[in-house]
């Protein structure tokens, strides 16, 4: 009888499941085979073409707009991180202690998250050329006075500071439902032992929400690696090329720009990176986890 | 003990410093959306090129741009075309990710399955951009290059984190209550709706909540599937209809502002249960 | 059961109401033609041409399209094996790679050819990056890039048109001494940058030097750096920071006379009329050297319409074209987009271009250069990238390694060609 109910149960699970996998397949894993099998060709996206075999992988390597793009990328995430976890510790640290107006406050703060990015970038876009230089102009600021867009030097900070205006939203909640986790007694221990400001949050604070920084460290990597629509909205990759994100790149020179075939290998190449880079953060993270 | 009973009495009373910084801090949230609201309703000859004059409050508040900017976006079929598509993701996933994640859940004691939690799980790592232009030539085929498709796609891209979502979810549910209902003769499918569909109910929410962030603020997929069939979503069209603002950037705010509204009211009505949604997908 | 049923009757509504409105817009008994153009800007005249059209020929139903970023559109639509009849497009290099993968059709049989300036039919031919046989597009209209100068201040102070560059810089040295702004730029969209180095190579290199380049007999950089420096050189006479301003941007400046000059193409003067309509517009060809006689005017095809290859209606779509070629529609078409005709006869040109008219009537003109760049090289993002840095060598370098970069399979083609004829 059991036995009977177990089989119908498992051809039950099978027809869900056959299906759903089918889909996932074409749509997921054919893509990627697809795009892998494009990257070997010198494909418009229409018309005729030719197999070139590994050319396009030679030639990302000696390209120059490419690996700027992976420079900026890469640094953009790295700082955008950086940046946005020290923010979001100490918001949460913040919103965690006893204050007026607690639950208002904490949605205050997670509002950004539910917004756009375009939009935001748009808004953002305005900002950085009409009022901050505005604002430089009135206290005499020579620093301040030029547009941030303006100069490849500063442009990838304005993008910084859209990005992380939107991330510390998710970022510091994540960290608020870590301090939770910690019981009030463990600082009133702490605090008998001498443990207090910044002392009781790197000895005992800290070391309880590793695991929640873990999360905050792998989702931000993983989202500013991808970004995309702020680029779009803010500098359109410029000024000199200096903004151009990885996605935006594959996108204006795959789909606009006409080398299909070109950016389908250097979307290869970004999808190894992103696969490589994931394992190691969660590889990396977990050990120290383990430490503690 | 002293010492204690201080230190309690400490932190039961507010603090006041902290309070009053993280309200200074909340500007930088409010300064944003502040400016959008002040820009969108002056006309352009209100615009004095000093930013005291932007960001003053409009001598008389005026509704021209709004109108013109719905005009110019075509404002309610873009917004009923991302209500559709959100919403019918979010029934999808909820729906058939939950199906899934119980099918698969309750059989990873099996090896083929658990190779296939993994082969899903691991969509997670595949960056759109690598399969944006084989998914534009593979919908065409298939004619479904419009919101059908979009819908198709995003069920099959929040596959992965809901999946993980649910079956994690589903550890806590015991199998006895699964095996009452089948020995009193309920199918399958049956126990899965009346037992555990319900019993799922909170992560339901969590599924739903960052489902529906996440297409509603999605560029890229209706970016590549819906461009050139007129029916844009509400990013694209701020997009799509940038150029046609030219300078008249009181217009453009307006129609940015118009693009914020919906998720500004849907966060002011249900801002606890989408806290709450994402904290749990996030942590999970 | 029931609650999975209505959950599923549901979803099957809701995607049937989302797959619907499909974009067919066929009419029974007539034959759609659907084009789809570039010009956004000059949508609302399509609109009433296709009414026009459409009541004339009741046994056609024309539909214009005008989306933004439309040559994105057209090749993604090509992309999903769904292009519409006709297209119509700049000469440009969107128009190299179309006519180049084949999916445009020849036109050499439409009898309107015959009635078109020799010359631009001559600029389409040098686009194609191995010269084929066959007409692929009926030019249009042309537009011209030089300098756009407010007449209003230029007369106040009596200032004349310079016909040399010392000229120019002289120029531009008395109108900062007068406290006026001699320029405005919007290069923040990096596009923007092409208009000057388009209106200065034109007249400092030969128009073969993309072949020359291509066949290994050349390089860009023994060309291309006098150019740039001169490029560099106006940028000193912005009256704001070139880099901080977009293309919308620099037009409302120029249009509010907060600046005198504005070195961007005849494209640019409906957006700046839209700001200011009272403002009087002229303007010149940018004079790159200082032999008067050597500077040539800088003016390509703005607008041009092509048959698609997979057409099935390309006897009607010939009809389309002979409506839009009619002179009183051509009229129309200018006057409202201030350009000039590619068709032979006497037509009205808008006065702001009146000092270019004499060039285009002497045929002293040549297309742009940047028309030739394959657009995944980016030469706008390189150009902005050196007006940025200042960085000659790299630019150079760079310049003539990316050409080769993404030029690579023509250039082989190209050989081919050679050896074979």
């Amino acid at each position: 009888m059991k036995d009977k109910l177990n089989s119908n149960r498992s051809r039950t699970f099978l027809a869900i499941t056959i299906p759903i996998v089918i889909l996932f397949f074409v749509f997921n894993t054919m893509a990627v085979i697809q795009g892998f099998g494009y990257s070997l060709t010198n494909f418009k996206g229409f018309g005729g073409y030719d197999f070139v075999g590994l050319r396009n992988y030679i030639d990302l390597f000696s390209d120059e707009r490419i690996i700027n793009s992976y420079i900026f990328t890469f640094g953009f995430a790295i700082i955008c991180t950086i940046l946005v976890n020290i923010i979001s510790l100490v918001l949460a640290l913040g919103l965690s202690s006893k204050i007026r107006a607690q639950g208002a406050l904490r949605a205050i703060y997670f509002l950004p998250n539910i917004l756009g990015g375009l939009v935001i970038g748009y808004v953002f876009n305005f900002f950085f050329t009409y009022i901050l230089p505005g604002i430089g102009e009135a206290i005499n600021s020579g620093a301040l006075s030029n547009s941030l867009l303006a100069s490849p030097k500063t442009a990838w900070f304005a993008l910084v500071i859209t990005v992380a205006w939107q991330a510390v939203a998710l970022n510091t909640l994540i960290y608020i439902s870590g301090l939770q986790t910690v019981p009030e007694d463990v600082y009133e221990a702490g605090a008998i032992d001498g443990a207090v400001g910044f002392k009781k949050f790197k000895n005992i604070t800290f070391p309880l929400i590793m695991p929640f920084f873990t999360i905050n460290m792998v989702l931000c990597m993983k989202n500013f690696l991808m970004v995309f629509d702020q680029v779009v909205s803010l500098t359109g990759g410029g000024p000199a090329r200096s903004t151009e994100s990885i996605s935006f790149l594959i996108y204006s020179g795959g789909l606009s720009g006409g080398a299909f075939g070109y950016q389908s290998a250097n979307a290869v190449i970004f999808f190894v990176v992103i696969v490589t880079i994931s394992i190691f953060q969660l590889r990396f993270l977990n050990s120290k986890e383990e430490q503690l | 003990m002293l010492k204690k009973s201080q230190l309690a009495r400490t932190a039961k009373k507010t603090n006041r410093t902290i309070t009053f910084w993280l309200l200074v801090g909340s500007l930088s949230v409010f300064f944003p959306l502040y400016m959008t609201i002040m820009i969108a309703f002056k006309d352009p000859s209100q615009m004095s090129n000093s930013i005291a004059g932007i960001l003053a409050f409009p001598k008389s508040w005026s509704f021209d741009n709004f109108q013109q900017a719905m005009a110019i976006t075509d404002f309610w079929h873009t917004l009923s075309n991302s209500i559709l598509i959100t919403g019918a993701t979010m029934i999808v996933a909820v729906i058939f990710h939950s199906l899934i994640g119980y099918a698969i859940g309750r059989s990873m004691q099996k090896r083929g399955y658990r190779l296939l939690y993994l082969y899903i799980i691991s969509g997670m790592f595949v960056p759109f951009a690598i399969i944006m232009m084989p998914i534009v030539k593979q919908t065409a085929m298939l004619g479904i290059d419009n919101r059908f498709g979009v819908v198709l796609l995003y069920s099959i891209f929040y596959l992965p984190m809901n999946l993980m979502l649910y079956t994690g979810y589903l550890k806590n549910i015991p199998l006895s209550l699964e095996e009452a209902a089948a020995i009193d003769g309920a199918s399958t499918f049956k126990t899965f709706w009346s037992v555990i569909f319900p019993l799922m109910k909170p992560m339901h929410a969590t599924v739903a909540v960052l489902t529906a962030l996440g297409t509603w603020n999605d560029v890229m997929l209706p970016l590549v599937l819906l461009s050139g069939t007129g029916q844009n979503t509400l990013p694209i069209a701020q997009l799509n209809f940038q150029s046609q603002f030219g300078t008249n950037y009181n217009l453009a705010f307006a129609s940015y502002l118009l693009a914020l509204i919906p998720m500004l009211i849907i966060y002011i009505i249900g801002q606890k249960q989408i806290i709450k949604g994402v904290v749990n997908g996030a942590i999970k | 059961m029931k609650k999975y049923l209505s959950a599923s009757i549901c979803l099957t509504l809701a995607m049937s109401v989302l797959s619907g409105c499909s974009s067919s817009q066929d009419i029974a008994g007539k034959t759609t033609i659907e084009l789809v153009t570039y010009k956004m800007e000059a949508v609302d005249l399509f609109n009433e041409f296709a009414r026009e059209f459409n009541e004339e020929n009741p046994d056609l139903n024309l539909v214009i399209e005008a989306p933004k970023d439309a040559t994105t559109v057209i090749k993604t639509r090509l992309i999903k094996d769904d292009a519409p009849d006709m297209i119509g497009i700049g000469g440009d290099s969107t128009f190299s790679i179309l006519v180049d993968t084949g999916v445009l059709g020849d036109i050499s049989d439409y009898s309107g050819l015959d009635d078109i300036k020799e010359s631009f039919l001559e600029i389409d031919k040098k686009l194609e990056p191995v010269p084929k046989t066959g007409v692929y597009a009926l030019p249009y209209v042309a537009n011209a890039s030089g300098i756009l100068f407010n007449k209003r201040i230029f007369a106040q102070y009596g200032w004349e048109i310079p016909d040399t560059w010392d000229g120019l810089i002289n120029l531009c040295e008395t109108i900062q001494a007068a406290g006026l702004a001699p320029f405005t730029f919007g290069h923040k969209d990096s596009w923007t940058t092409l208009a000057p180095w388009n209106a200065l190579a034109v007249s400092m290199t030969s128009p073969d030097l993309f072949t020359r380049v291509s066949l290994g007999q050349d390089k860009f950089s023994n060309h291309y750096g006098d150019i740039a420096l001169k490029q560099k050189q106006l940028l000193e006479y912005s009256g704001n920071d070139p880099f901080a301003y977009g293309y919308n941007d620099a037009c409302t400046a120029f249009a509010k006379g907060l600046a005198a000059m504005y070195p961007i193409g005849s494209y640019a003067i409906p957006q700046i009329l839209s700001v200011n309509p009272d403002l009087e517009i002229g303007s010149f060809v940018l004079p790159a050297n200082n032999d008067p006689k050597t500077n040539i005017l800088n003016s390509g095809i703005d607008l041009q319409f092509s048959v698609m290859e997979d057409s099935k209606v390309k006897e009607e779509c010939y009809r389309v074209l002979e409506f839009f070629q009619r002179n009183e529609n051509i009229q129309r078409y200018i006057n409202e987009q201030i350009s000039v005709p590619c068709k032979q006869g006497e037509f009205e040109l808008n006065e702001s271009l009146t000092h270019m008219k004499d060039y285009i009537d002497a045929n002293l003109l040549s297309d742009y250069p940047d028309h030739h760049y394959p657009s995944e090289m980016g030469a706008d993002a390189l150009i902005q990238t050196y007006l940025v840095t200042g960085d000659l060598k790299k630019f150079l370098d760079t310049f003539d390694k990316d050409w080769i970069r993404f030029n690579q399979d023509n250039i082989r083609k190209l050989l081919e060609y050679e050896e074979n004829h």
